[in-house]
């Protein structure tokens, strides 16, 4: 193989093979080694007494910020797993089947209407799990790639963003998150966006 | 007044003893590599989920054999290598196939992506493209990516660095034929 074919494939390996981890395994592993438990903290704890420690236990849930997940990240690590992985749990090119397939997966019904047409055929579909949420995971090709799209009951900021390669569009609507993620160019993503309105 | 003489009516200055920084420990150290460890993890095994434990069962090895890890020494190389360690053991269980097909001459024969198509790589055809390779490949592909030398590979994934060196060059012949074939 020449140099430049070479260089040209360690370049797009480079760019291109790293996949982040899920927020949730960054939080599991920080809580698990960075906070151990102190004896001293422990038996100190113990000794203020069921209920002020009820109380103190309430006032840390309710004010402890939870750990900073980025959005867009996670869109990205899901759709690179799903990349990778293998295969969607229903592979059909119709919505009347995909939404059925749902049914008693998802405690909704992903509000989405766009079957899929000749610029944007729908692939299929599964169940991921997005910001802690389930998520229903719609997958549509354009041309030779993928996209992902990840609907889930929550919000997310809107907007654009680039991570790794890959681009984000998301936005919310109706109590709905919505996050499109894909190696195409923002205007094919922003074109599948209007349809999906 | 000359200047010497100004000079020694200047106050002692006060000396303070050198403080360093606290060093990170071994667990914040090896924190700062998770997503490195899980992208290896999740292209070897495959799925999420395996990769998941994966790197948690690394973790757990590392921190529980702290003691055997020399002060000083790479905690990355150690990590991946306690990582790969795992993944043999997992492959073991799930009787992943790890020997690596005697299939060079066929990749070299094969209908490659040409430099144009090269410069065009999409991230869904790299992810595809390094599905297909064997898991020995993946491996020193990988931590090539990471930016490991020849010789921390070879340490890594226990080979001699002159298999390194093949495997990766063997493994860049796959994966152009293999880039053709995604396309």
């Amino acid at each position: 193989m020449s140099d430049e074919a070479d260089r040209l494939i360690t370049a797009a390996l480079r760019d291109h093979a790293r996949i982040p981890a899920p927020p949730r395994l960054h939080a599991k592993l920080a809580r698990r080694y960075l906070a151990p438990r102190r004896p001293w903290l422990v038996a100190s704890v113990s000794a203020l007494g069921g209920a002020l420690a009820a109380a103190a236990i309430v006032l840390l849930l309710v004010h402890s910020p939870r750990p900073a997940i980025d959005p867009a990240n996670e869109a990205v690590g899901d759709h690179l797993r799903m990349l990778i992985g293998r295969g969607l749990g229903v592979e059909v090119s119709d919505m009347h089947q995909v939404k059925p397939w749902f049914a008693g997966k998802l405690d909704f019904v992903p509000p989405i209407t766009f079957l899929g047409d000749d610029d944007f055929p729908l692939a299929g579909g599964d169940v991921a799990v997005f910001l802690g949420h389930k998520a229903a995971q719609l997958v549509y090709h354009r041309r030779l790639h993928v996209i992902s799209l990840f609907v889930f009951q929550g919000e997310v900021p809107d907007g654009d963003r680039t991570i790794e390669g890959f681009h984000v569009v998301m936005w919310s609507r109706d109590g709905f998150g919505f996050a499109l993620v894909s190696d195409v160019n923002f205007d094919d993503l922003h074109t599948l966006h209007a349809k999906l309105q | 007044m000359s200047l010497f003489s100004l000079r020694g009516r200047r106050p002692p200055l006060a000396v303070v003893p050198d403080t360093p920084a606290p060093q990170p420990t071994l667990a914040e150290s090896a924190l700062e590599h998770v997503d490195a460890l899980y992208s290896l993890a999740m292209h070897l095994t495959g799925n999420a989920s395996d990769a998941e434990d994966l790197v948690q069962t690394t973790f757990a090895r590392a921190l529980a054999g702290a003691a055997q890890f020399q002060e000083g020494s790479n905690v990355r190389a150690w990590l991946f290598r306690i990582l790969r360690n795992g993944f043999i053991d997992l492959a073991r269980r799930k009787k992943i196939v790890l020997e690596i097909p005697d299939d060079t001459h066929d990749a070299r024969s094969a209908e490659t992506a040409s430099l144009e198509q090269l410069r065009y790589i999409t991230a869904s055809e790299v992810g595809r493209a390094i599905a297909t390779l064997p898991v020995e490949y993946r491996l020193v592909v990988l931590l090539e990516v990471e930016g490991f030398s020849e010789a921390e590979i070879a340490d890594i994934a226990h080979c001699a660095p002159g298999t390194v060196k093949s495997r990766l060059s063997r493994a860049k012949v796959k994966l152009r034929a293999a880039l053709q074939e995604t396309r």
